[in-house]
């Protein structure tokens, strides 16, 4: 299997060429071009059980799976919001994503859901979490740009751009500056994380994207 | 404090390098991540011997010309950290240094952080002048040390020496050396009113110029209407 990721960082796509009998899942609706010879399934990986779990993290309930027939047989994935693909390694650590924050994975990967806890619900974000992990590599997405960070110690992210971590990093809840900064500041509560491990955070979030077009929306008018 | 960009020009972000007691202000909400040694202030006003009506005056004409009431202040304190800034939309950013000569211009929108040396003054009187445009507010930027500001779409340069025109909407910064006017479109009021060009400004002088390639009113403009109706 070879994987391409192109037109990086505004409008990433992912491009897989895979040998007879390789595959590869995909989050539905991702697909973008493929070759006729790719035998495509949509099924609920994972069972009901499996499906509900990735309901739960925001994702669908169906996944397809695509298996290659031939030789170099081509499948072009692309994202829905406009930014950047990263390929994630799970294999030595499982990793934690970010509601909407997949786009594909290798068989052996099993995506389930994690209750990240009442704490993430504080902080406006997703009450599930998906937990990538077994055997094979991860394709996550963003709203943005990634920044790869290597962390070891400590280091404070702003919620709203968390994509992914891995599990060897854990993470605490905080305000940052005093209680005046809390209601005022515009930063809310941020995420601390603790350990050492790669987090991948996008440059932009959607959130502020959708409140800045708010205004531009046509005014109802009662009648 | 070295301030560098990243992931330019379409989501780009300001990765800044504190010194040990450095301190570096920002917009309320630009920050993305940071060192768990840097502290932040929230406050209105621009220096601690401001005092409170200072503060409140300060935050005041902020929110007049389109920024937020508060700033937050990072500060490396027990060793030297970092802070990254990200503007709220998609789109290209610049960093300037003041040296204590010549000022810069910045459209309201585009102020994404500075150091305490730079005075960000929204009351400038010209203000007023470019009101009448596409609800444009221009920040006076004096003082020095270095700052960054962002763009929506991608950001160009034009060393402007003679002449140059330019529409309102895609103005993002120029130096203080320009002179400028903002006036109607030539062509009459045919063009003003069907031309879709509106106001346009007429820089004149030498000076460093910076322009985006879309406007944000544009693209709220084009997608306002498809979005389901407020009340």
């Amino acid at each position: 299997m070879n994987v391409e990721i192109r037109n990086r960082p505004d409008y990433a796509s992912l491009h897989v060429f895979m040998d007879e009998g390789e595959q590869v899942v995909t989050e539905s609706g991702a697909m973008m071009g493929m070759d006729p010879g790719l035998k495509m399934e949509t099924n609920m990986k994972g069972g009901l059980l499996g499906a509900a779990k990735r309901a739960l993290g925001g994702e669908s309930v169906f996944l397809n799976t695509y298996t290659s027939t031939g030789a170099a047989q081509r499948l072009d994935l692309a994202p829905s919001a406009p930014g950047d693909i990263v390929e994630v390694d799970i294999s030595a650590q499982p990793v934690m994503v970010q509601r909407g924050g997949y786009l594909a994975m290798t068989p052996g990967v099993t995506l389930d859901a994690k209750w990240a806890g009442a704490k993430s619900f504080f902080a406006g974000e997703a009450l599930v979490m998906l937990r990538g992990h077994g055997e094979g590599k991860l394709w996550i997405c963003s709203y943005g740009a990634i920044e790869e960070i290597e962390v070891s110690g400590t280091y404070i992210v702003d919620t709203s751009h968390i994509v992914a971590f891995q599990e060897s990093l854990t993470y605490t809840l905080r305000k940052v500056g005093g209680l005046k900064s809390l209601f005022l500041s515009g930063e809310g509560l941020v995420c601390e994380f603790r350990g050492t491990g790669k987090l991948w955070v996008q440059t932009r979030n959607a959130p502020n994207l959708a409140s800045f077009l708010h205004p531009f929306r046509t005014v109802r008018k009662n009648d | 404090m070295e301030i560098e960009l990243l992931h330019r020009p379409a989501y780009a972000v300001a990765r800044v390098k504190l010194a040990q007691g450095e301190t570096i202000v920002a917009e309320a909400g630009a920050m993305m991540t940071m060192d768990t040694h840097v502290d932040m202030e929230t406050s209105a006003a621009k220096s601690k011997d401001q005092g409170m009506l200072g503060g409140l005056m300060s935050g005041l004409k902020r929110m007049v010309a389109g920024e937020s009431f508060f700033q937050n202040k990072f500060t490396a304190t027990s060793a030297p950290g970092e802070v990254m800034l990200t503007p709220t939309l998609q789109g290209d950013m610049e960093t300037h240094t003041l040296d204590g000569s010549n000022g810069l211009m910045l459209q309201s929108a585009a102020y994404v952080c500075s150091a305490l040396g730079v005075d960000v003054d929204a009351s400038w009187g010209g203000a007023r002048s470019f009101f009448g445009g596409e609800g444009l507010i221009m920040l006076k930027c004096t003082g020095s040390g270095p700052l960054a500001f962002s763009s929506f779409g991608g950001i160009r340069k034009i060393q402007v020496d003679g002449s140059y025109i330019v529409d309102t909407g895609h103005i993002v910064a120029f130096e203080d050396t320009l002179k400028f006017n903002v006036h109607r479109f030539g062509g009459g009021w045919k063009a003003f009113i069907l031309g879709g060009e509106g106001l346009v400004c007429t820089f004149k002088g030498t000076g460093t110029l910076w322009i985006q390639t879309r406007t944000s009113e544009g693209f709220g403009e084009a997608l306002g209407p498809l979005l389901p109706m407020r009340s």
